[in-house]
């Protein structure tokens, strides 16, 4: 008991890392939540959010749909890989597949969009390729260069991060339920969701949470990837300050963020609380 | 090891001493918003220019980004070294847009310093005079105009458009084969946007001249509500490179783009030969960027002699329109003698002279520019 009663030497050691985090994150994010709701005659005020959805509600719509189907379509492809890399019995597949996925983990989302901008164009690389490969004719291409874009780009960033834990997550099981479900008879597919998949569904639900918030807060792939109407709230907020100097509409549409990464964090802190309590 | 470390500190001592000098050397910052080919310009061109006719002098370029927002940085700069009383601040040059430009002479961050270089008579645009309706005359030098047209592929648009109501039965008639970045994806974007409301918005002038009447946004909805229309048979680009980047695959026919930005691609080969330019009527705007010396500014004197220096025929002629194919800062007629026949008629190829006077508009003034670009959003992008 008396180990756990904070001492001065405590105190002192953990200081600075307080007073970094209290000036550099507290600090500024109480100043840009109270310049949010302050109106322009200095009174506590809606204004600015009033502006922010007068203008922007589509594209907070937008924003929430591009990330939500993100999560969903990382989700899809870390289970998949997640699950060949557990399951799988052709080594040399596994090690090529364990080599390859961790790759655009290292790629900084900017160029990634850079690639994709190129990649998805109606006369990009996708297309003509298919084209001559004969899937495709000319005249089928059509450019992805738009909310498509966004998702592929962001779910083929995400997917590895996900795909990482997940599978880390899956090694780290008792491989002995596993092998019981598989000398039942079970098929791979069966053992994947009806077995593997409840025992790391926090750890998925973890990992998603982490690549939503990432997703919210990337400025480059909408701006990069696909036209201005609609776009994702990050271009919003940037253009609202480079154009106008209006601090004030762009901390409204910031707290409308935080308020998006807000249902995601209560998601991350249910599912840790929970893990703690059975822990 | 203590003697070690006396001596290792005697040497630190001695370095010191002899460096002295050297930081003693003076230093000239130019800030610069706009995008990295401005710092390069700076860094590679003029600064080593400015450094071999002034030794001693070292010339330092700070690029703040690119866009209004770029200016808004310099700005903000320098309004925080006032508030703070700073007694010499910290740019002594800065290369801004127009809309900050206005806002900073305004504000009194600016010296007045055009008349006591020997190059300010040699400007004539009202650019010199007129930012956005703000007062700017004796604060600013030009440093180039940069004009917004529209590019076409002349293979598949054989008698373009020559006004913005011929371009509207055009795209009518080719759907998606137009595209231009909307307003937050670039200057071109926002220029097309302005040069349909001067088209169809009524009373162009006033937009330009002022005064300001806050009344006159309410004409815009018919013609915002067209241009909403007009939208959806046109492809919105991501950016002023994006816009470039899709004619270049031959994705569209056409689309609005910065006239400097065009002929640079075309140089490096990254547009094909058959593209071409056509500034339609009533016309789309361009911009300035300005020279200016903010009014604290350590090294004032020697900031005048730099913009001397960069507004001078020589470097307009060779740094302006040769490097950059912008259209120069000063009177296009003191370069004429400085430039071989070729450079000077590639600058005027598909836009001449006479299209520039006629066509060639300036942005609406500073609240109006917001207004159009609010109405936008409200009424077609959102």
């Amino acid at each position: 008991m008396a180990a756990n009663r904070p001492t001065l030497l405590g105190l002192a050691l953990v200081a600075p890392a307080l007073a970094m985090v209290g000036a550099l994150f507290l600090y500024p994010l109480g100043f840009s939540l109270a310049a949010a709701f302050t109106g322009r005659e200095g009174g506590l005020s809606l204004e600015h959010f009033a502006k922010a959805f007068e203008l922007y509600s589509g594209d907070v719509l937008f924003t929430l749909f591009i990330v939500l189907a993100a999560t969903l379509g990382t989700a899809v492809i870390a289970i998949a890989f997640a699950g060949m890399l557990t399951l799988g019995e052709t080594p040399w597949v596994l090690a090529i597949l364990g080599a390859l996925y961790r790759w655009p983990l290292f790629i900084p989302f900017i160029v990634a969009a850079q690639c994709m901008r190129t990649f998805l164009a109606k006369n990009g690389l996708m297309n003509n390729s298919l084209v001559a490969l004969g899937v495709m004719e000319p005249l089928q291409a059509t450019s992805f260069l738009d909310w498509r874009g966004i998702i592929i780009t962001f779910v083929w960033k995400q997917a590895p991060f996900v795909t990482l834990l997940l599978a880390g997550a899956m090694a780290a099981l008792d491989r002995s339920t596993i092998e019981a479900a598989r000398n039942l008879g079970a098929s791979r597919l069966r053992s994947l969701f009806d077995v593997i998949l409840p025992q790391v569904v926090p750890n998925l639900m973890v990992a998603l949470t982490l690549s939503f918030v990432t997703m919210l807060s990337v400025l480059s792939v909408p701006l990069m990837v696909a036209g201005s109407q609609p776009t994702m709230l990050t271009v919003d907020m940037a253009f609202r300050i480079n154009s106008y100097g209006d601090y004030a509409t762009a901390n409204a549409l910031g707290v409308i963020s935080y308020a998006m990464t807000a249902v995601a964090a209560v998601f991350y802190l249910r599912h840790s609380v929970r893990k703690e309590a059975e822990a | 090891m203590l003697d070690r470390m006396k001596s290792a500190l005697a040497a630190a001592a001695a370095v010191l001493a002899l460096a002295g000098p050297a930081g003693a050397q003076t230093t000239l910052n130019v800030a610069t918003a706009g995008d990295q080919n401005m710092v390069d310009y700076i860094k590679d061109y003029l600064g080593p220019m400015f450094e071999k006719s002034h030794p001693g002098v070292k010339v330092v370029a700070v690029g703040t980004g690119p866009g209004d927002g770029g200016s808004q940085k310099i700005y903000e700069k320098l309004s925080a070294q006032r508030q703070a009383n700073a007694p010499a601040w910290d740019f002594d040059v800065v290369v801004a847009h127009q809309k900050m430009a206005g806002q900073m002479v305004k504000e009194g961050l600016l010296a007045k310093y055009r008349d006591k270089i020997p190059t300010g008579n040699l400007v004539s645009r009202d650019t010199a005079e007129n930012s956005l309706g703000a007062e700017v005359g004796g604060y600013v030098m030009p440093m180039f105009h940069s004009q917004t047209a529209l590019a076409y592929n002349a293979d598949m648009v054989k008698t373009p458009p020559a006004t913005y109501t011929d371009l509207v039965d055009w795209v009518k008639k080719n759907p998606k084969q137009f595209g231009y970045n909307g307003i937050k994806g670039g200057m071109s974007g926002v220029a097309f946007v302005t040069g349909w409301v001067y088209a169809f918005g009524g009373d162009a002038d006033k937009l330009m001249k002022g005064p300001y009447d806050e009344t006159l946004k309410a004409a815009w909805d018919k013609s915002l509500a067209d241009l909403k229309e007009f939208n959806k048979n046109v492809v919105i680009t991501p950016g002023n490179a994006g816009t470039l980047d899709m004619l270049n695959r031959g994705e569209i026919a056409m689309g609005p783009v910065w006239v400097d930005m065009f002929y640079t691609w075309q140089a490096e080969g990254k547009l094909p030969p058959n593209m071409k330019l056509k500034l339609v009527a009533p016309g789309m705007p361009g911009q300035p960027m300005y020279y200016a010396v903010p009014a604290k500014a350590a090294q004032a004197k020697l900031a005048e002699e730099f913009i001397a220096l960069a507004t001078s025929p020589e470097v307009q002629a060779e740094g302006i329109v040769k490097r950059f194919n912008w259209y120069p800062g000063i009177d296009a007629k003191y370069l004429q003698a400085k430039l071989d026949q070729a450079a000077w008629q590639k600058l005027f190829a598909d836009i001449t002279p006479d299209d520039l006077s006629t066509k060639g508009k300036p942005f609406p003034i500073a609240p109006y520019f917001n207004d159009i670009l609010e109405s936008y959003e409200k009424k077609v992008a959102n």
